[in-house]
């Protein structure tokens, strides 16, 4: 008979989160194209987007080429959302593993959150190629700052996906209000925009939007010239900080409750 | 021995609080083989989930030294788009098997799955899915078994080999079991426990348990 090992906890959550992204990649994309559509898909949309939008003003935003500028925004935004949908829904998908005791709801979130991470950076690099294929310039003044912008949006995304999943399974309806919360935020994150475009005493209805600070913020660490107006770093990491603390009590007090139902 | 602890569980309803078990302290034997007696909705499955730790507990706690299985048989958590054998790894993983080529290969003769072990499960026909379920829970080794009417699974030749496999594991591990046919745990278990109420009251002799439950 198969002997189980005894693990430790740390053991433990490896094995069950390994074997998470094991499923999530084998079981999520059924057809022909499978993992690689995860990939081609962001690409085309962000290149096709990016450089039309490139094309139409002569190339230059606020001193960036205007196919950088829109890529951060693009970027930034499907990291954000993707990472976010994946980690609410994958806690109702993995309903049915909750009755393995090894198994707990914050357990899929973790697995999805590193594979759509995992996906994010393919998918980066694969811009980098075509552009280093299209001999566009690739600058990046301070790579630190970019990859903490981007590791913060993750994060969020992961955080409030664990808290939404969680809360759905309490009011299934959040799943509606999710999709109609989401929209809008393709037009206020500045993808299309820099914040200094719009006159500043109207600031105040965008800059709470941690998007759009990430998404100047990765702009200006990839091209210095490009400056920084009206965002923070600051705003963003406390405002991760207080998410992750406000979803991990939340998480803790509710997890066990929400598996019952 | 499984300790229940003050345990209270209870689902929300439209008419409130559906309370199964209130303030419960029990200790449940593993040195025998137990029968779980109850009438519909007294709540044996939800103390199988708690047993688990599928569900937990609202208030109180359950404690065990014991490994214990997860409901042998259930067949929710294979993945339709997955094959048997990536079922089998995805268990095996999760539960920390040493051996996963040999557990997978123990899993593939206990099911008799043959060349359909490579084909996704949602390929295969009603009966196969619980068998392949089955023998991914049969082939590990737990110190207690949690079996929830098994012997439903397969026609009739796998039923007599899962009879057969769970008498053979029940000489070195213990079950707890729940069947509404009382010939299928005359055969296993030799005491009993009545759920009824949400009491629980534990009987020596499964025959006496039997009388009472039949009287009730």
């Amino acid at each position: 008979m198969a002997i189980a090992r005894k693990r430790s906890k740390w053991r433990v959550w490896r094995d069950v989160i390994y074997s998470l992204i094991v499923r999530e990649v084998k079981t999520g994309f059924g057809d022909k194209l499978g993992l690689s559509w995860a990939v081609i898909n962001p690409i085309a949309f962000i290149f096709v987007l990016s450089f039309v939008r490139g094309r139409l003003d002569g190339g230059e935003t606020y001193s960036m080429p205007t196919f950088v500028f829109m890529a951060y925004g693009l970027l930034i935004f499907q990291l954000f959302l993707q990472t976010f949908n994946a980690c609410t829904s994958s806690i109702k998908r993995s309903k049915p593993l909750f009755a393995f005791r090894q198994v707990q709801p914050i357990s899929p979130v973790i697995a999805s959150g590193i594979f759509e991470g995992i996906v994010k950076v393919v998918v980066m690099a694969g811009i980098a190629l075509v552009m280093y294929f299209l001999t566009m310039e690739i600058r990046i003044d301070n790579p630190l700052g970019v990859i903490a912008s981007f590791i913060n949006v993750w994060l969020i995304g992961i955080f409030m996906g664990l808290t939404f999943g969680i809360a759905q399974l309490y009011i299934p309806e959040l799943n509606k209000f999710r999709n109609m919360m989401t929209r809008p935020l393709f037009f206020i994150s500045g993808i299309f925009f820099s914040l200094r475009d719009i006159p500043q005493e109207y600031w105040w209805l965008l800059d709470w939007n941690p998007l759009l600070h990430a998404t100047e913020l990765s702009r200006f660490y990839s091209y210095s010239s490009y400056g920084k107006v009206g965002v923070s770093q600051i705003f963003v990491f406390e405002l991760l900080l207080v998410l992750v603390a406000f979803s991990l009590l939340f998480y803790r007090a509710t997890w066990k409750g929400a598996i019952s139902r | 021995m499984i300790n229940l602890v003050n345990v209270t569980k209870f689902f929300p309803s439209a008419l409130g609080n559906q309370y199964i078990f209130k303030d419960l302290n029990f200790s449940i034997p593993t040195d025998k083989n137990v029968a779980l007696l109850g009438k519909n909705g007294a709540g044996k499955s939800t103390l199988f989930r708690l047993l688990a730790a599928s569900e937990f507990p609202n208030a109180g706690k359950i404690t065990s030294d014991k490994t214990i299985s997860w409901p042998v048989a259930l067949t929710t958590g294979i993945h339709p788009a997955m094959t048997g054998r990536e079922n089998t790894r995805f268990i095996g993983r999760i539960n920390g098997v040493a051996d996963l080529v040999e557990y997978e290969r123990r899993v593939r003769s206990f099911s008799e799955l043959g060349r359909k072990y490579d084909l996704p499960v949602g390929t295969y026909s009603s009966g196969m899915k619980p068998r392949l379920a089955f023998a991914c829970s049969i082939a590990l080794d737990f110190d207690v078994y949690l079996i929830d009417e098994v012997t439903s699974v397969g026609d009739a030749s796998f039923k007599k080999k899962a009879r057969r496999a769970l008498y053979d594991r029940s000489n070195n591990a213990s079950v707890i079991m729940v069947s509404h046919q009382t010939s299928e745990l005359r055969l296993f278990c030799d005491s009993a426990i009545i759920l009824d109420d949400g009491k629980l009251v534990y009987y020596d002799e499964l025959e006496e348990a039997i009388e009472r439950y039949e009287a009730l």
